[in-house]
Order: C-alpha cells, then structure tokens, then sequence
C-alpha cells in the first residue's frame, strides 16, 4: 500500500522523537528506582512532537517580529520567558555555545594560520625547487 | 489645605470591571468573587506589560507598536490564522475606537448618488 511522502516523512520523525523518548525516560527511570510503561512513553512522545508544532510556529513568529528570516538564540530564549527556571537554563546553556562557539573559531584562525604559515613555506620550498629545476634545465 | 492624598497604584475603576465582568458571565456573582476578578486585572496588566516590553525590545523598539501587541494576542491564542486581529476588533470594541484602528475610506464613498 503506497502513502504519500509527507505521511511516511512524518512516521520516521514520530518514530525517531519516539526512540529518543525511550532513552531518556530509561535513563530517568535507572535514576528514580520507577517503571514507565510502554503507553506512558508513547504518550511523551506524542506530547513532544505535537509541542514541537507549537514550538516551531512561536520561533517563527518571533523571527520575523524581528524583522530576520533565521531563527537565533534570542527568539529561544522569548520562547523560554514564561517560565523564570527554564529561562535561566536556557540563558545558560546559550552562553556555553557561544563560549565554545567562540574557542572553535579561534582554534580554527590558529589553525589557518598555521596552515598559512605552512602554504607559504611550502610555496617557498616549491619556488625554490622550481628555480632550482629552472636553473637545472638551462 | 487638604491632606497629601495617599499615592495608589492606577488601577481601572471598579465598577467598570464590574460592568464588564457581569456582561460577559451573565450569572449572579458573589461580592468577593469580584474582589478576586480586580486582583486578576491588576496581575493581568502587570503582566502584558512585561510581555510587551520584551516583545518591542526583541523588535529593537522602544516604542510598543501594534505588531508587538498582535504577537501577544497571538502567544494568547486571540489571535489565529482563522480570527484575525481585525475581526476581533470590528467585534468588541464601539464605533469611535474601530474607527480609529481601521482607517475606513469615508471620502468619496458616496451611498445615495445625487443627480
């Protein structure tokens, strides 16, 4: 039996959210000493894909009341203003990416650097083989 | 000369909120249930203030516009694809305010053509 393309799209993202839901709630049920039963963890997963709808609309919103087409950590964060402790959180882990947002990328200039360094003492070597293949062939 | 009134926190007239609160509930309500209602106004502004405030900052505003506002209506759930903010309008409020928030062509617009 044939579906159509958005239906079984939307399987396998069901299908995935629900995957990692399993995790998580086993990892939350090892840490509590409690069970979750096949039902609860369906329904979680429900909960989250249909929250991601609400999400996804909200962000969206956000952006374009900030005249911007790209959703950044700024529309997360008025996503999160409701609610004090999710607002901290998130706030905090924001601050961790861009802290290691900003360390890759000096890692990366360090790394272009060197790599430059390299390139040109490289290019120097080849410069001075081909004058020395120049001076061979005259 | 009088005595240096007592500085209140503004606050809509009771009996307005009363006016209102009874024509929507269209049931008899008890004297302190109203007493609760007020307190309700007073937390509900307190909070679309905040609201707003974050919104038009996130606009890069200093100014609250009326987009700032239609997003709030939005997060509320007033506002839908299906209830637009002007249908809401056109439903709540009197004549003279519509007017001033939905600019009607009236010039030229002329019913009766005379001969």
């Amino acid at each position: 039996r044939e579906e159509p393309a958005k239906d079984s799209s939307q399987y396998r993202l069901k299908a995935a959210v629900h995957y990692t839901v399993g995790c998580l709630c086993q990892e939350v049920a090892e840490d509590k000493g409690i069970q979750f039963s096949k039902q609860t963890i369906a329904a979680i997963s429900e909960i989250t894909f249909r929250q991601c709808e609400n999400f996804a609309k909200d962000l969206e919103m956000f952006a374009r009341h900030g005249k911007r087409t790209v959703i950044n950590s700024e529309d997360v964060k008025l996503l999160a203003r409701r609610s004090s402790s999710l607002l901290r959180y998130i706030t905090q882990k924001s601050e961790e990416l861009a802290l290691n947002n900003l360390e890759q990328k000096e890692r990366k200039k360090k790394k272009s650097s060197a790599a430059k360094g390299r390139t040109t003492s490289d290019e120097q070597v080849e410069a001075v083989m081909a004058e020395s293949e120049d001076s061979n062939m005259a | 000369a009088t005595a240096p009134r007592r500085k209140r926190e503004p606050a809509l007239p009771s009996s307005l909120v009363k006016k209102i609160f009874s024509h929507y509930v269209k049931v008899p309500v008890a004297r302190d249930a109203f007493k609760v209602v007020e307190k309700c106004v007073e937390v509900y502004f307190r909070q679309l203030s905040n609201d707003l405030e974050a919104y038009t900052m996130h606009a890069r505003r200093k100014t609250v516009e009326e987009a700032d506002l239609e997003l709030l209506m939005r997060r509320q759930g007033l506002v839908t694809d299906k209830m637009p903010l002007h249908v809401l309008i056109e439903r709540h409020l009197p004549l003279e305010h519509r007017k001033l928030l939905i600019p009607v062509a009236m010039s030229g617009n002329k019913v009766i053509p005379h001969k």
